[in-house]
């Protein structure tokens, strides 16, 4: 590396992801989101702690409060960390760790990157995958993402206020519209991936398999835990299957 | 004496809700701020000719897919979390299969109800025990680990994680949202337009690829509103994943009574 590079040393057209998504500053703001969050936190336990008497309740209340729901989160963080180690590959671990670790999902930030190198005339990890595009896939997700928090930090001081007649205009609609636009756009994903190739092919009816098949052992063992753990499943053996399949 | 545990009552939950809803507004903007620093710096500092043009149309192709639950999902937890937890949950995200499930478990555990005072102060306190063991395990097995294991696997092994990993979340996450939604005509129509939009839409007009999803969504949105089941009765925004319990005290706590 050139020592006199102090910026991220980069060129539009290479496909050395991890070196852009690694760069020092992005690593810094990534930690600065865990140290916000661990700061409000704090703040919110305090600001329990100094309200529970007044409601009726007690300490222990709080604390077993607390504790259930870390308990109850074990699983659920436990199957984001097998899904966001899957996605390091594509965005590096800052980006992962923000974006699919904390802010969003793995599904909406996979598809926001998916969407964003498409209007690029690229795929994501493919050979045309460039750091350009990582970039504006990595953007793009950050202020999807930052939309979302924009949306809150308007509308709850405006739904304490008004209580949440605004969720109540059409029910209909309130009910369809959202259940269809997300069956629009993963049906969209799912269905842009079966062109691209055999292995292509392959990997995506492997990984909605695996899926299904955990979705009917949940629900026939009565097995909650597995839904949860459903998708890091899925995305592995796909991803197992898939390097056999290129391979081959 | 009435009275007087009255006042302490209002000021106790009153003193809370400033605190939360300040301090909430603060991390959550430091939050945002900071998410949007690292590829901000990479678009105007790193060196990869990105222009306006790039990030705008990225942007429109995301927002209209996406768009839409921007307003809508704040909309639907809100009366489930309540408005401290808010400012917590869309910063830790997993809001639907981790957060929800978690403050439920909370306030069944000592006994209180969605919408009640003590609802909202079980929910707080869970969320905040679910942020620990979150923030945590992150750090430590994606962080730590993670950036290890990528640092030792062979190359052509992450080459094909990379290749394929669109597919592979993708097949699993499409069967996830059928079987949330259970909503068979939307589902069909959503299947329908994808197939065709892909492969006959594109074909004729490559250009359409851009924007692919975006048709794909309004058309499964149009199709599913004109071509609903009109017995149905709809009464809650059911939308990504709440729980049946969560569903519940979105319904029960619809008597806003108390807040």
């Amino acid at each position: 590396m050139h020592p006199l590079a102090l910026q991220v040393p980069a060129e539009a057209g290479s496909t050395d992801i991890l070196a852009v998504a690694n760069s020092p500053l992005v690593w810094a703001c990534a930690l600065g989101v865990f140290g916000v969050i661990f700061v409000q936190t704090f703040i919110y336990i305090k600001a329990a702690r100094k309200a529970a008497p007044a409601v009726g309740m007690s300490t222990g209340e709080l604390t077993r409060s607390y504790r259930a729901g870390a308990v109850a989160s074990i699983g659920p963080s436990l199957a984001v960390v097998l899904v966001a180690i899957a996605l390091l590959a594509l965005f590096g671990t800052p980006a992962v760790l923000v974006r699919i670790g904390l802010i969003g999902s793995a599904a909406t930030e996979t598809a926001s990157a998916g969407i964003a190198a498409t209007t690029m005339g690229a795929t994501l990890g493919g050979p045309d995958y460039t750091q350009q595009v990582f970039a504006v896939a990595f953007m793009a997700m950050s202020i999807s993402g930052g939309m979302w928090m924009l949306a809150t930090l308007i509308l709850t001081p405006l739904l304490k206020r008004g209580g949440h007649r605004l969720s109540q205009v059409n029910p209909a609609a309130m009910a369809i519209i959202p259940c269809a636009a997300l069956l629009g756009a993963f049906s969209m994903l799912a269905v842009a991936e079966m062109p691209k190739s055999g292995v292509h092919l392959i990997t995506l009816v492997v990984s909605a398999a695996v899926m299904s098949g955990c979705l009917f052992l949940a629900r026939k063992l009565q097995a909650a835990w597995l839904k949860e753990w459903a998708l890091g499943f899925a995305i592995i053996t796909a991803l197992v299957v898939a390097f056999a399949a290129h391979a081959a | 004496m009435t009275t007087n545990i009255q006042t302490r009552t209002g000021s106790g939950m009153a003193g809370f809700e400033a605190t939360t809803s300040r301090w909430g507004r603060i991390t959550m903007m430091a939050g945002l701020v900071l998410s949007l620093i690292g590829p901000l710096y990479l678009v105007f500092f790193g060196g990869l000719d990105i222009t306006a043009g790039h990030i705008w149309l990225a942007f429109i192709a995301v927002a209209a897919t996406f768009g839409i639950f921007w307003i809508m999902e704040p909309l639907t937890y809100f009366p489930i979390l309540g408005p401290a937890a808010m400012y917590q949950a869309f910063m830790i995200g997993n809001i639907s299969n981790k957060l929800l499930p978690a403050a439920i478990v909370a306030q069944s555990s000592i006994d209180a109800r969605p919408g009640t005072k003590r609802g909202d102060l079980a929910a707080v306190m869970a969320i905040c025990g679910a942020a620990t063991v979150h923030l945590t395990s992150l750090l430590l097995f994606v962080g730590v680990l993670g950036t290890w294991l990528i640092s030792i696997v062979p190359d052509a092994l992450i080459e094909v994680a990379r290749l394929y990993i669109l597919p592979a979340v993708m097949g699993a996450v499409l069967v996830q949202c059928i079987a949330t939604m259970r909503q068979l005509r939307p589902t069909i129509f959503a299947i329908g337009a994808a197939l065709a939009v892909q492969f006959v839409l594109v074909p004729l007009v490559p250009q359409a690829a851009m924007g692919a999803t975006a048709i794909t969504v309004v058309a499964t949105i149009m199709l599913s509103w004109f071509g609903r089941d009109r017995s149905a009765i709809h009464t809650t925004p059911a939308e990504e994943e709440p729980s049946d319990a969560a569903r519940d005290a979105a319904n029960g706590s619809t008597a806003e009574e108390i807040r």
